[in-house]
């Protein structure tokens, strides 16, 4: 195996932790909130995408249409019933989404009761080679949608008037209200949009890996640490910060031992988070603003 | 204060010494509270459901005590507790395994070992604040696990190690269960008894000025970092000594058991959450709430399908944090001072 087979292999994976970590870093950034139950996001729509096989036989690509508005939705009213009450309480946040985790997981293990499913795609099966590099669809569309999505939500916050009002919510909550921005709906928003855009990255995964209620604990800790090694809040963090993982891990992988990928990873991201806690692309001080300071 | 007003931010049981929570008579009413937690033992000793159960309790009551030093009275919100509580476990086993070092003994290198490495890692983690830190020190919990699974000639890697059953004092292996739950019933005392001592230490009160505000302890004169290294030192040790005693009591550990995080790192901040975190009682509450209703919901309906009795916990978990946020010892406190105000207006 050479050096570009295996950058093009990291490449992908990054596509996929980076597309996992961009609504995370959204929610993180804006909210402030860990929302330990982004994975878990992720895995519901995993199973919206076979639903939708299921019963409609739909591709899991075009059920992207039915899945990712419905996580909108599920994240709004999640964000409504569970997080906006706690505002202000970060550690009692922490625990609620972890209780949503645990609630999320069963509930799906419950009803398949533990039974593996896969989501065929005829389009995502599809391989093409590139030189002498065989690529499947379904990893090369990830990382087209992250570019995508990267580009998109960077347009979103810089140009219209919701995204600007989310950073300004980010920058100063007190500012933000006094201008007349009303600040509880944007943080609905976000965090809609963070929840639908786990969505979109679920229903993209589906064909890739077969489905289990555990499934959103692979991504979530990759996602926190591309997050951190991004920077908070940052789209260009989420994106950069994916590819880095994901061509460590590639590298990691084969140059040193496939067992130990994890953990190098995770060295960087602790290195990172030491010497740059604001992350590569993170707002100076970010990192300073602790549970109580925010009120 | 009237009754209609918001609690305060830190509830008021955080007080380490204050008009009624002093001196002689709180020593007492912490002693009454440990006997009153050796009822359901003593109810209950001959059923060997419930033994367990209470066994358990014990156990994590004293582990997120542990937790809720560091995390609870001095602010800082670890997850990568479970390291501390692997080390103990795997130092306590290999040492009886390899070298026939009774656990008793065997339990403290793995304590002395997470007093220093503890504040060794969370040195750098501490320029840290709020879910920072917390994520961080999340990241060293899965390290760790990547790692144990790794170095198998010392935790034996993914199949873990199996500690025979041989039935001694000295090898902290009993034949009667009854006693593992006086072994982790002392344990939690132990830890209680830590907590109760180190808020009236000068320790103690430097750790809260560092969670209230950590640039006022400074400017106070405070050794900011170090009250923190000191109260991590405190709590790692402990932690690793509840990873010992649980590794002989379930005489089979392996990364699974000591690294998921809804059963061990995550759990000691649950169970103190729930009962009140920043308080010496909260996590005792909690873990005697939360086990055994756990353990009772997984009896009842095991049988109705995989994962109904983690859903019905789920949604008490997040009805206690919607509803409880001081936690029991929180919502127990305001009561009293509701009922006290009433009193002082007759």
């Amino acid at each position: 195996m050479d050096l570009v087979h295996i950058l093009v292999v990291g490449l992908l994976l990054g596509g996929i932790y980076g597309l996992v970590s961009i609504g995370l870093n959204l929610i993180f950034g804006v909210i402030r909130i860990v929302n330990f139950a982004h994975g878990e996001f992720v895995m519901l729509a995993m199973y919206g995408a076979y639903l939708c096989y299921a019963t409609m036989g739909l591709d899991p690509y075009v059920s992207t249409l039915l899945v990712v508005p419905a996580l909108f939705v599920f994240g709004v009213v999640v964000y409504r019933l569970v997080l906006q009450p706690l505002h202000n309480e970060s550690s009692m946040q922490i625990f609620a989404t972890f209780g949503l985790l645990i609630i999320m997981q069963n509930v799906i293990l419950a009803i398949t009761r533990g039974e593996g499913y896969s989501v065929p795609s005829k389009a995502a099966a599809l391989t093409f080679g590139l030189g002498d590099i065989r690529i499947t669809t379904s990893r090369l569309v990830i990382f087209l949608a992250v570019t995508a999505t990267a580009v998109a939500l960077h347009v979103f916050l810089k140009k219209t008037l919701i995204g600007k009002s989310i950073r300004a919510v980010t920058q100063d909550r007190q500012s933000a209200r006094l201008m007349g921005i009303n600040v509880e709906r944007t943080y609905t928003i976000t965090f809609g949009i963070g929840a639908a855009l786990a969505g979109l990255a679920g229903v993209l995964l589906s064909p890739i890996y077969s489905l289990s209620p555990g499934i959103g604990g692979n991504f979530i800790l990759a996602a926190f640490a591309v997050v951190v090694l991004g920077g908070l809040g940052s789209v260009a963090g989420a994106y950069f910060g994916g590819m880095i993982v994901g061509l460590v891990e590639a590298l990691a992988g084969y140059y040193i031992d496939p067992e130990l990928k994890q953990a190098i990873w995770f060295l960087i991201f602790l290195a990172v988070l030491i010497v740059r806690p604001t992350g590569l692309f993170g707002q100076v001080g970010a990192e300073e603003i602790g549970f109580r300071e925010q009120g | 204060m009237s009754p209609n007003e918001e609690p305060p931010l830190i509830p008021e049981t955080n007080r380490p010494a204050g008009s009624i929570l002093s001196g002689r008579r709180t020593t007492i009413l912490y002693l009454a509270g440990l006997g009153l937690a050796l009822v359901p033992f003593l109810l209950l000793s001959r059923d060997l459901f419930w033994l367990n159960i209470i066994t358990y309790t014990y156990l994590f009551a004293g582990l997120a005590v542990a937790w809720n030093i560091i995390a609870g009275f001095g602010g800082q919100f670890s997850l990568g507790h479970g390291v501390f509580f692997a080390v103990g476990a795997y130092t306590t086993s290999r040492l009886f395994l390899t070298w026939g070092i009774s656990p008793w003994l065997g339990i403290l290198p793995g304590a002395l070992l997470c007093a220093v490495l503890g504040p060794l890692i969370f040195l750098p983690t501490f320029r840290l604040k709020g879910s920072f830190f917390a994520i961080a020190t999340l990241a060293f919990n899965e390290v760790a696990f990547v790692f144990a699974n790794y170095m198998e000639s010392l935790t034996g890697g993914p199949r873990g190690l199996q500690v025979p059953f041989r039935a001694a004092f000295v090898n902290m292996i009993f034949a009667d269960p009854r006693h593992y739950t006086g072994l982790m019933f002392g344990f939690m005392a132990i830890a209680v008894a830590i907590s109760v001592v180190l808020m009236r230490s000068r320790l103690g009160y430097y750790l809260l000025a560092v969670r209230e505000d950590e640039d006022s302890a400074r400017a106070a004169g405070i050794s900011v970092t170090g009250v923190k290294l000191r109260a991590t030192a405190l709590s790692a040790g402990l932690t690793a000594i509840g990873g010992g005693l649980f590794a002989m009591y379930v005489r089979t550990i392996d990364p699974i058991s000591l690294f998921t995080l809804s059963d061990v790192g995550v759990k000691f901040a649950l169970l103190s959450l729930i009962g009140g975190i920043g308080t010496i009682t909260g996590p005792v509450l909690g873990a005697f709430l939360i086990i055994p209703l756990e353990s009772y919901l997984r009896a009842l309906f095991g049988g109705a399908g995989p994962g109904v009795h983690l859903v019905l916990l789920g949604f008490v978990m997040l009805l206690a944090a919607l509803f409880m946020r001081r936690g029991v010892a929180g919502a127990i406190d305001a009561m009293r001072r509701r009922w006290r105000h009433r009193n002082q207006q007759r």
